[in-house]
């Protein structure tokens, strides 16, 4: 879902807005703020909590931001979900408004808002605010612990072959979760780790994709991965499109490419209520290493209530070849619920 | 029940299909009492309900609306609002709102002629949020900026369709836009109103050129059980950040604010028609009188073979509910046929003088039904007690032998009595202050004095008869002689008549006092040239204004010599809106516009203090008068004046503040008109000027004086169209009222008229008689009708009236009017009499019926 706006960059122009190119100097805390000249933005936030009670959440808080085509106005879209591990409880909320009074992103620091949910940060630590469907708050304060990453060469990700299809991608792979999840009656003080993706771009796909899956992961032993590849149509990754990333301790990255780890789709769900079929236990194998993501729930879709695009966001363990829990993952897959381009189009 | 079963079976069922005709007459009779009582309830609701459409918007009720109390809110509070808010999850809706017309040259200089609609704008992308509890266009596909969305019922009624383009009056101009698409009514959804056009927020405020501004602010803020004190918690906080800028505002409070605007107007016409009601009930009195005489000789069988004089009683009135009920029913289903077109006439007062009122037809819901039918039986019940009394109390062996002393009631100087009493009772009422509630005033001791006046006047009327003398001639000898010793029949058909005349006086005293009141401060405040206002204000509550650029260059016509804007705004007071309205003092001054009740002092406009003057139903409503200081909101902040004088106005009964024209511009920030008065140059033709104005400003309306006059008249007029209804039926209820009470007294008398037939009477002879006592009876009631309603015209123009609207009226008593309502009644009244002589000459002694 991520990468959802930028599906409507496919067919419009965007020469009137920057493009990711290398060797952009960034600046702090400036940089963590909005860029609006660039088309789209957004701020994503996944997470795993763990409560005082002995429960276990998954969350997810994302933040985005669209110019129109003259880049005058922007819309601002903002998902937020939470899966109670113990119930199966998976709540989501689907927003949009123009910017203005109830939606904006400040450019001079980190202060996003759309309605009452917020993400702010104040020195190093940032604030989270969101409610879902008024059956759910969550009030997070997330610390990094690991440096900010950049990923990509020379802090541009590429997402196709076309040098346009691109974006500066900064990441906090690991953030030291506080706070208070309210659901029902019930107050959980909790504590967990999140991730947190700001990506930058004006078009970074590429004719023929149809869809894309992608995935974060934080291992026991204090490094991360992440790992995402471009769906064509054939249902094959697009090599330019697609890539592999090892986080040492440290917070260093090392890309490696399509062809030095494989994706293995996995056994598929189908969903009672879009019906699409989502293969939800993926496998990826790289460097020797075996990661078995196995989603906490099966039921983790998002289904679009504003503006009617489907996909899956969950929560996963992440297992080893001999099933053991080496770390924690969050799981994306988008564009299986029908066309996912026409329908943009149609819209 | 099995006697009363026979009784119901062998007398009333067999009496009701030997006699079908008497009995559909007093069926209908019976219906039509409570018809006008059932139609001006639902007419009255329905135009309620469309006036609460009015302020409705897309959604389900709302948790809280946020207004302004003067002028418009800005939208950067919403941010400080949403601040104030977090992190709970409220939904802020803010709202823009202009009244539009249809752009239709051919009646635009009719006032009210055209449907007035609601341009709404809200930001249809924050809207698709609410996807599931709003109703919103079907598709945003093929749709542009600045198009506007209608529910599928109104694009039927107006056969639209998407893409067309709708021309329609905004403000000055007139507008050309277009229809995006529909908006479909889905299940569990309010449907969109049939009046609301709406447009995304950011478009209307571009259109309006009222960017940063918004009108109302909808939120929503529904408990839940992670949030279970949201609603409460919201209003809190808004509250507490308010500063004077806004009021919170629950649902209970908008239809509260509804209700008081119009209460006073809707609390007439009920009034009026339970006076309908009252004299309906003498007609049932008479009507069941008139059963118990015709059957006395069966009553009498069957006390003869054993019934109690309960039994019969219980009979009595066991049918009397069944002629209710049948008469109830019918008289619902009549009375709301009569809503169907009492409500056009309804909502037209109510959007003249309120606001607008969308409805056009009245529904009819079974409570109706249920209060319809109770309200006939119990009336039946009421008026049956004494006949069925009567009748159980009728003696057997008298009844047969047709010598029955009817019953008389009580001493006739014992009932005047009483009439005086309750006379003095209604004088001593009319002096009570009105009852208060909010801005609401409620004359109730008046109205309780009027009630007690007619019961009075009625008791006392019966008097009358006994002055009458008994003439030599013969026939005269026979009609006369039941005058001077006048049965409880014939007091009951004068109390009827006298309530009718007096009801009928009353009102049309009022009403020619307002007439010439109203003309009399027409005619002085309108006495420009030329009228100018946006031809989309078509009610109180439109908010077309002519802007400000529009009165400067009318100004620099040649032709014009003077210009004068009023400028208006709405403001809320602690106990309801009222308006603010902003003047060139000295152009009213010169031209002597203001009916002044306390003069100001000269040039008070030029001071530096802060004066004003306020209207005489702002006075009333607030209790406050020259010399006393007022803090009225307005857009920077809350100012205080000194008020220095007071005028009538007719125009509404809100109440308004009117200060300089300066002074306005500096608390509202504007000086858009809401009316223009033209002065013309010597030599100048007004209706050329006003034939030149209206094709180079096709948005506006134009008026000369003498049509500005005629239709301020007519609007007037319209107002009381229900009450002149009204008065028909209390009138054509007396006269059959009368009509029965005299075939009642005939049939009482059949051995009599035998008699006199024998002695030599002709037919045409006894219709004779009949009709001079029926003319006795017309001349009594019309004179204790006349002149109790002399008084009660005094006491809904100076109490009435004064304690309701606040308003001062001249009396003004319609001689005319009244002289042709009394000689109808008599003219009528004798016929009727004549037409039952004739028909109780023709009545054997021993028929049945």
């Amino acid at each position: 879902m991520k990468r959802l706006l930028a599906f409507l960059l496919l067919c419009t122009c965007c020469s009137a807005f920057e493009q990711a190119k290398p060797g952009r100097v960034f600046e702090f805390p400036r940089d963590q703020g909005s860029h609006p000249e660039f088309r789209t933005e957004w701020w994503y936030i996944t997470g795993h909590l763990d409560s005082d009670k002995g429960r276990r959440f998954g969350f997810q808080i994302t933040f985005f931001r669209q110019a129109a085509e003259d880049g005058t106005t922007h819309l601002h879209l903002a998902h937020s979900a939470l899966l109670d591990a113990a119930t199966g409880r998976f709540l989501h909320q689907e927003r949009l408004h123009r910017e203005g009074w109830d939606a904006f992103a400040s450019t001079d620091k980190l202060d996003v808002r759309n309605g009452n949910w917020t993400l702010k940060m104040n020195g190093e630590s940032m604030t989270a605010k969101a409610t879902i469907h008024s059956e759910a708050l969550l009030d997070l304060t997330l610390t990094p612990s690991k440096p900010l990453v950049f990923f990509g060469k020379e802090g541009v990700s590429r997402k196709g072959a076309s040098e346009q299809a691109a974006s500066h991608y900064l990441t906090f792979p690991r953030i030291a979760v506080t706070g208070s999840v309210r659901v029902g009656s019930e107050e959980h003080v909790v504590n967990g780790q999140a991730w947190m993706d700001h990506e930058i771009s004006s078009s970074q796909l590429d004719e023929g994709q149809v869809g894309w899956d992608w995935a974060s992961m934080q291992l026991n032993d204090g490094t991360e991965v992440m790992v995402y590849r471009m769906r064509r149509a054939d249902g094959s990754s697009d090599p330019h499109g697609t890539t592999l990333a090892w986080i040492d301790k440290a917070g260093a990255v090392r890309h490696i490419g399509s062809d030095a780890f494989t994706w293995t789709a996995g056994e598929k769900w189908t969903s009672p209520k879009t019906k699409a079929s989502y293969p939800i236990r993926p496998v990826i194998e790289a460097e020797g290493k075996v990661f078995r993501l196995v989603p906490l729930k099966e039921e983790q879709e998002l289904h679009g209530e504003v503006t009617g695009l489907s996909y899956w966001e969950g929560a996963c363990d992440v297992q080893d070849a001999d099933g053991k829990v080496i770390g924690r993952a969050f799981l994306e897959l988008a564009g299986y619920s029908g066309d996912l381009t026409e329908h943009l189009r149609g819209r | 029940m099995g006697d009363i079963g026979i009784i119901l079976r062998q007398c009333a069922l067999r009496h009701w299909r030997l006699a079908w005709r008497q009995q559909a007459l007093l069926l209908l009779i019976l219906a039509l009492g409570t018809a006008v009582h059932v139609a001006m309830r639902l007419a009255n609701q329905a135009a309620m309900e469309g006036f609460g459409k009015f302020t409705e918007t897309l959604t389900r009720d709302t948790d809280w609306t946020l207004r302004a109390p003067a002028g418009p809110l800005r939208e950067e509070w919403l941010r400080e609002m949403r601040l104030a808010l977090d992190p709970l999850p409220v939904t802020l809706l803010p709202v823009m709102e202009a009244t539009i017309v249809p752009a239709i040259s051919s009646s635009q200089t009719t006032i009210g002629s055209l449907p007035t609609w609601r341009l709404v704008g809200m930001d249809l992308v924050a809207l698709q949020n609410l996807r599931s509890s709003i109703s919103l266009p079907a598709s945003m596909e093929q749709t542009q900026d600045g198009d506007v969305f209608a529910g599928e019922a109104m694009a039927k009624a107006q056969r639209w369709k998407p893409g067309d383009v709708i021309e329609v009056v905004i403000n000055d101009e007139v507008a050309a836009l277009r229809l995006g698409s529909l908006i479909p009514t889905l299940p569990n959804l309010p449907a969109p109103p049939d009046n609301l056009l709406l447009m995304d927020l950011p478009a209307l405020q571009k259109r309006l050129q009222r960017n940063g501004e918004v009108d109302r602010i909808e939120v929503l803020a529904p408990n839940s059980e992670t949030f279970p004190t949201l609603r409460a918690e919201t209003r809190e906080r808004m509250e507490k950040i308010a500063a004077g800028r806004w009021q919170v505002l629950g649902g209970e409070d908008r239809r509260a604010l509804a209700d008081g605007m119009t209460a006073a107007f809707r609390l007439n016409l009920t009034i009026l028609s339970l006076l309908a009601l009252l004299v309906g009930c003498y007609l049932m009195f008479q009507a069941l009188d008139g059963v118990v005489i015709r059957r006395r000789e069966e009553i009498a069988i069957l006390r003869s073979l054993g019934m109690t004089a309960g039994t019969i009683r219980k009979a009595f009135l066991l049918e009397a509910a069944l002629l209710g009920l049948l008469a109830g029913l019918a008289g619902v289903v009549i009375g709301w046929l009569g809503a169907q077109t009492a409500v056009k006439g309804v909502a037209a007062t109510m959007t003249a003088l309120y606001g607008a009122s969308s409805a056009s037809s009245a529904a009819l819901p079974a409570s109706e039904w249920i209060i319809g039918v109770a309200l006939s039986i119990a009336t039946s019940l009421v008026a049956a007690w004494l006949p069925a009394s009567t009748a159980a109390s009728v003696p057997p062996a008298q009844a047969l032998g047709r010598h029955a002393v009817v019953w008389q009631g009580s001493s006739p100087w014992r009932a005047e009595f009483i009439g005086l009493l309750l006379a003095i009772a209604a004088v001593l009422l009319s002096q009570l202050p009105p009852w208060r509630s909010g801005a609401m005033r409620i004359p109730l001791g008046a109205y309780l004095a009027a009630l007690t006046w007619l019961l009075g006047a009625s008791l006392l009327a019966g008097g009358l008869l006994r002055l009458f003398r008994v003439p030599s001639q013969a026939i005269a000898t026979v009609a006369f002689s039941h005058l001077r010793r006048p049965s409880l029949r014939h007091r009951f058909a004068v109390a009827a008549l006298t309530s009718a005349v007096a009801m009928t006086t009353g009102m049309a005293i009022m009403i020619a006092s307002f007439d010439g009141t109203m003309r009399s401060w027409i005619n002085r405040s309108m006495s420009a040239d030329i009228y100018l206002s946006s031809a989309g204000a078509q009610s109180a509550s439109s908010t077309h204004q002519i802007r400000s650029i529009t009165v400067e260059a009318i100004r620099a016509l040649p032709e014009v010599s003077e210009i004068a804007s009023v400028n208006y705004a709405v403001v809320q007071l602690p106990d309801g809106p009222s308006s603010i309205l902003g003047s060139d003092m000295a152009f009213a001054e010169r031209h002597d516009l203001h009916a002044w009740l306390q003069k100001p002092p000269a040039d008070w406009w030029q001071s530096d203090e802060t004066l004003g003057v306020m209207n005489e139903s702002l006075a009333t409503r607030l209790n406050r008068g020259v010399g006393d200081t007022l803090e009225v909101p307005t857009a920077i902040g809350v100012q205080r004046l000194r008020i220095v004088g007071m005028y009538a106005d007719y125009g509404n009964e809100r109440g308004s503040v009117l200060v300089p024209a300066e002074r306005f511009r500096e608390w509202f920030g504007h000086s858009d008109a809401w009316r223009v008065a033209l002065m013309l140059k010597p030599g100048s033709d007004e209706e050329a000027m006003s034939k030149k104005l209206q094709a180079s400003y096709p948005g506006l309306s134009v008026f000369t004086q003498s049509h500005l006059r005629n239709e301020a008249l007519r609007i007037f007029r319209q107002t009381f169209a229900v009450t002149y209804a009204l008065e028909a039926v209390g009138v054509v209820v007396a006269v059959a009222g009368l009509g029965l009470a005299l075939a009642g007294l005939m049939l009482d008398r059949r051995s009599d008229l035998t008699t006199l037939r024998a002695m030599g009477f002709s037919k045409r002879d006894l219709a004779r008689a009949c009709a001079m006592e029926g003319f006795g009876l017309g001349l009594a009631g019309v004179v204790a009708g006349g002149l109790s309603g002399l008084w009660l015209g005094w006491l809904l123009i100076a109490r009435v009236n004064k304690q309701a609207f606040g308003w001062t009226l001249s009396f003004s008593f319609p001689w005319m009017q009244v002289l042709v309502l009394c000689i109808a009644v008599l003219l009528v009244g004798t016929l009727v009499a004549a037409f039952v002589g004739r028909w109780s000459s023709t009545l054997k002694s021993e028929q049945e019926e």
